[in-house]
């Protein structure tokens, strides 16, 4: 799914309304400002989006030369989640629930016990490993208002809209049959024949 | 009907493209035209998945359209979800799955257009001048010219992604104008139920009425920005 490589499988978004002025001085410190921030063990958050370089999930000092290719802007979509095997979280914390029944000499735990004993030991299993980094190529063809993100997910995608238009403040519209057809251009008399359109099927009809 | 109603709701016209251009690339044996393009070469490959609720039938092979459950599938109500398609514009070719529900493309592979540098040796032609050893260069030197190979071949690829999707989208113009106009009901629908159901079109006069229908090319470029 690579920008660079391969083959390519992506989703078109299409930007609406227009770019401001002096728009790749703005857009640059926008990005700087939304850079990933790598995840923490301490931290509240499990999962974190932000920007990278394209195609280098772990570059995260980004300079104009880095971002803009002519009329492109290119990004990559970096995610780091935290993923911590159930099985292993399961084992301790029933091993942590033992000891602390043990230790204050009872039977039972409240629910605010357990919650809070599980986030302890997801703590500490989280000093012990590294963060799930994924990243997706983006590139807007700024000239096109068309954004291609290389990515099949759907919460991938949702994410994506979301640190886009903070980012930028401009709106994103997924492609599908309507949202291109409006952008080619529909007459008023095509739109209402959309609207009244009924679904084709060409099934045999019993008999 | 709202925006989300446009949307979701007649998400099923993406599914009548696919079958629309199957259709086309079997009564015109796979060379089809738009109004903005001229002809070019499409066929479904590789393969085709057709649907009906939760109901999927998947078709992989050479030229899986030929399959007889595909059309079975069609006279049981199914319509196309997915499609692999190869479209072949000049020298060009390329091949994409495209996506009914959406319209997005996956697994799409660009021709390679930048040449080596060097020619191929002509076999009966004169001896090629014998070659200098490449100046060794510095790590520096040698990232950054693999930086700007990085950013020619994006650029290529951009352009050759563009050409594809332009393909796509004067198919999709060309489809809305017969889909949303009275040529639908008058003699495209009807032609689409015939080859369907296994009976042999007339395709001159297909193309005839389809011609008569679009009218002459838009005179601008009609996709709108922002």
């Amino acid at each position: 799914m690579s920008l660079f490589r391969g083959s390519l499988s992506y989703v078109r978004f299409f930007v609406t309304g227009d770019l401001p002025e002096a728009f790749a001085d703005g857009a640059l410190a926008a990005i700087q400002r939304k850079v990933q921030r790598p995840l923490e063990p301490d931290d509240d958050e499990l999962e974190r989006c932000g920007w990278c370089k394209v195609g280098e999930p772990f570059g995260l000092e980004l300079e104009h030369m880095d971002v803009f290719y002519n009329e492109y802007l290119n990004l990559g979509f970096r995610t780091d989640r935290w993923a911590i095997p159930s099985a292993l979280l399961k084992a301790k914390v029933a091993e942590a629930e033992a000891a602390y029944l043990t230790k204050k000499g009872r039977e039972r735990l409240s629910r605010k016990e357990k919650t809070e004993l599980k986030e302890l030991v997801a703590k500490r299993l989280r000093r012990g490993l590294a963060p799930v980094v994924r990243a997706h190529d983006v590139s807007w063809a700024l000239g096109e208002s068309t954004v291609r993100f290389f990515g099949s997910s759907p919460r991938a995608h949702a994410a994506f809209v979301d640190l886009f238009e903070k980012t930028f403040a401009l709106k994103l519209v997924q492609e599908a049959p309507y949202t291109l057809a409006a952008r080619l251009g529909l007459s008023r008399a095509q739109e209402s024949e959309w609207q009244a359109a009924e679904a084709t099927s060409l099934a045999r009809e019993e008999r | 009907m709202d925006l989300f109603e446009r949307v979701e709701k007649r998400r099923f016209l993406g599914r009548e493209l696919l079958l629309f251009l199957w259709f086309e690339t079997e009564l015109l044996e796979a060379t089809l035209s738009t109004r903005a393009t001229g002809a070019f070469g499409l066929w479904i490959e590789k393969e085709i998945a057709l649907s009906a609720g939760k109901e999927i039938t998947r078709i992989r092979g050479a030229l899986p359209a030929q399959a007889r459950e595909a059309k079975e599938s069609l006279l049981l109500g199914k319509m196309p979800e997915r499609m692999g398609f190869r479209l072949v514009r000049g020298e060009r070719e390329a091949s994409f799955v495209l996506r009914g529900d959406t319209l997005g493309l996956s697994s799409v592979t660009l021709p390679s257009v930048l040449e080596d540098e060097e020619p191929p040796a002509l076999l009966d032609g004169p001896p090629a001048p014998r070659k200098r050893k490449p100046r060794e260069r510095s790590v520096e030197a040698e990232l950054e010219q693999a930086e700007v190979a990085a950013q020619e071949s994006f650029f290529e690829r951009m352009h050759l992604l563009r050409e594809v999707e332009e393909v796509v989208e004067h198919l999709y113009a060309d489809f809305l104008t017969l889909r949303l106009g009275p040529a639908y009901g008058a003699f495209v629908a009807s032609t689409i139920r015939a080859w369907a159901e296994g009976k042999a079109p007339d395709a001159d006069a297909y193309t005839a009425r389809k011609k008569a229908a679009l009218g002459p090319a838009p005179k601008s470029p009609r996709v709108k920005q922002g």
